[in-house]
């Protein structure tokens, strides 16, 4: 069961055509298991967030196959795809992107909410126990405007865990965050992975972080070497 | 999934409140304007109407020239050449003979709520040295009050005193100035048959048409007819009052056939009336209707303001798995919920706009104030369109939010 495959990437070619024809991504192929905690790592402009946002199904515009959850994701229309990130994929994006008129706790509940798997009660508790997590209870009535960089990522993350994804992904979540708190996120992905199976796969640029994970993709001008 | 995103909508509405107020008032203008404007205009056509009615019945019956029958040859044989010299077509029948049988008819109908008879012809008013050709109606005073409301028009003497005053006569109040008499003073009439007669004037009307005011005399029916040597049951004109005037098609076809006699309703009579107040109608829709118009042009552009600025959050909403679907859900909500409250809110303002116009003063012909009418009909349509036109006017951007690519956004 721990060795079944969760993300299938398959000759995955991507092309930018602004300002010239550039092919950011190169035949890209790998796998990676349920429960892996993966690190993709790479100079900047190698590629690796323009990867995650076809792995994220977000981005629709390459060539390949991507399967996720034994489900073939390549050509499928955009609800299906929103439908589909809702229930398996929680990000946390590059740049921390929460919904600045609401508070932290609502950010944190909206996918839960959409989803509509549990009641509001329950959606509610969830997402104070996974702000606690991060060390934010006190800030979950807070408009998230109104937080630092550093907590917002933290929501974020918080965010990315509320529908308990089968894949998490993270274009560098601990970017904005000191050492104490990268260490706090870490232990999390951490413990997701091992205890509950959750695949996790970051973008970082710290050696230490990538060290620890259970493996290193690295990245070189889009393609895994 | 519907309250995920109705949470979403409240939560932009309330969180720029500026432009969620501008918006409202965007509609808010739209509906009062459309409902005072509406109310105003069929304000005024009713008070025209009402002062038409003050000498015109729904329905008239009376004695018509014949029909040309000149030709009655022709209608037995279409292909002979015809040459008739100088027809002359006779009128052998004054007035309605068999009055008693119409109005026994009239009395079965329904819709009818009132009707009177007349026994009206040309005279001249002469008072020493002046000499004014008008026209003398012999009433039934009870019922004519019933129809024309005449005693309302009274400004000196009472209307039913005519009742008893065979030899009395009440004028319109410019006809009694322009021949120098005066309540109590005595008036002759000349007929066309040369008949002439001593009136006295018990009172003085003004209806406000000076068409009327100028050339009308009022006498028992009863006077009238002993001037004209005519017997009792002779009258020239029965005039009807029904419900609903403006359901008068009805009543005319039904009693065409049963009456030998012309049966007019007054929108064959008076087409400039209908015309004057159809037109005003159109006006006032074009008006309003431009109005809602400007409004939604107001909401399309602070939805689109909107949703620009909110670009990015849309995009968040699309990777968090929100669809194409719940964003336009989501926007679409602000645009009813921005067209309710402010539908309900245009219709409280348009009511009191309404109610002050209705205030100021206005003294022309009989009225006081300016007119209005207040038609809760006019309020329910003026909510529905303006709820029609926000929803339209955001329904076009929300369709634009719901197409956004997140990851155009998100890779910035
Ligand atoms: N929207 C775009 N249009 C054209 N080229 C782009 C676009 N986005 C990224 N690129 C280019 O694609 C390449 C890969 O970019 P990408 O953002 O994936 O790099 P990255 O590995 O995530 O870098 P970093 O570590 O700095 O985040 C870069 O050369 C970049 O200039
Ligand atoms: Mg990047």
């Amino acid at each position: 069961m721990t060795n079944k495959i969760v993300l299938k990437a398959d000759s995955i070619v991507k092309y930018f055509y602004e300002p010239v024809k550039f092919e950011v991504l190169k035949k890209v192929s790998f796998e990676v298991k349920r429960g892996e905690f993966v690190a993709l790592i790479g100079k900047s402009g190698s590629g690796k967030s323009t990867l995650l946002y076809v792995l994220s199904t977000m981005d629709t515009d390459y060539t390949g196959t991507l399967e996720l959850n034994n489900e073939v994701l390549t050509n499928r229309k955009q609800n299906e795809l929103a439908d589909f990130r809702n229930r398996n994929i929680g990000f946390v994006f590059q740049f921390h992107y929460l919904l600045p008129e609401f508070s932290a706790l609502d950010n944190v509940m909206l996918p839960a909410l959409k989803l509509k798997k549990k009641s509001k009660e329950e959606i509610e508790e969830a997402a104070y126990k996974n702000l606690g997590l991060l060390g934010l209870q006190e800030q979950a009535l807070k408009k998230a405007n109104r937080l630092s960089g550093g907590q917002q990522q933290r929501v974020a993350i918080a965010r990315a865990l509320i529908n308990e994804p089968a894949i998490i992904m993270g274009d560098e979540p601990t970017g904005n965050l000191d050492s104490k708190n990268t260490q706090i996120v870490f232990d999390i992905f951490r413990e997701l992975s091992k205890e509950r199976g959750q695949t996790i796969i970051a973008v970082t640029h710290d050696d230490d972080f990538a060290a620890n994970c259970d493996r290193v993709i690295e990245m070189r001008d889009g393609v895994i070497i | 999934m519907a309250s995920v995103n109705n949470r979403i909508s409240r939560t932009y509405l309330t969180s720029s409140p500026g432009q969620t107020i501008v918006a409202i008032l965007g509609v808010v203008f739209g509906i009062s304007m459309y409902v005072f404007m509406t109310g105003f205009m069929t304000g005024v056509n009713n008070t025209q109407t009402e002062l038409a009615f003050s000498a015109l019945a729904h329905v008239h019956i009376y004695n018509d020239r014949p029909a040309d029958r000149s030709n009655i040859i022709q209608a037995v044989y279409p292909d002979a050449v015809v040459n008739i010299s100088h027809p002359k077509i006779i009128k052998y029948t004054d007035g309605i003979k068999n009055s008693a049988a119409i109005t026994a008819l009239l009395k079965s109908q329904p819709e009818i709520t009132s009707y009177t008879t007349q026994v009206n012809f040309n005279v001249f008013f002469k008072n020493t040295g002046n000499k004014i050709n008008g026209t003398i109606s012999g009433v039934d005073v009870q019922n004519e009050d019933k129809v024309f409301n005449i005693s309302k028009y009274m400004v000196k003497g009472n209307w039913i005193d005519l009742e008893k005053r065979s030899d009395g006569i009440i004028l319109g109040s410019e006809l009694a100035s322009n021949l120098s008499v005066s309540i109590g003073d005595n008036l002759n009439i000349l007929t066309a048959d040369g008949v002439s007669k001593n009136y006295k004037v018990i009172g003085l009307f003004e209806t406000g048409v000076a068409g009327t005011d100028k050339i009308k005399g009022y006498i028992n029916i009863n006077a009238a007819r002993q001037v004209q040597a005519a017997n009792a049951a002779f009258v020239t004109d029965i005039q009807i009052n029904i419900n609903d005037y403006n359901q008068t098609e009805g009543l005319v076809n039904k009693l065409a056939p049963m009456v030998p006699y012309k049966v007019e309703s007054w929108q064959m009579a008076n087409e400039q009336l209908v015309a004057g107040s159809e037109l005003r109608d159109i006006i006032a829709i074009a008006v309003s209707l431009t109005i809602l118009l400007v409004a939604g042009f107001g909401i399309y552009n602070i939805m689109n303001m909107t949703i620009n600025q909110k670009i990015k959050e849309i995009a968040i909403l699309k990777a968090m798995g929100f669809s194409g679907n719940d964003v336009t859900q989501i926007f679409l909500t602000e645009a009813v919920i921005i067209g309710i409250v402010g539908g309900v809110l245009g219709m409280g303002f348009g009511l009191l706009i309404s109610w002050v116009v209705n205030r100021v003063p206005f003294k022309i012909a009989n009225l006081e104030t300016l007119p209005m009418t207040y038609d809760w009909q006019d309020y329910v349509l003026a909510f529905i369109f303006g709820l029609i036109i926000t929803v339209i006017a955001g329904y076009l951007p929300a369709l634009k939010a719901s197409k956004i690519d997140p990851v155009d956004i998100i890779r910035g």
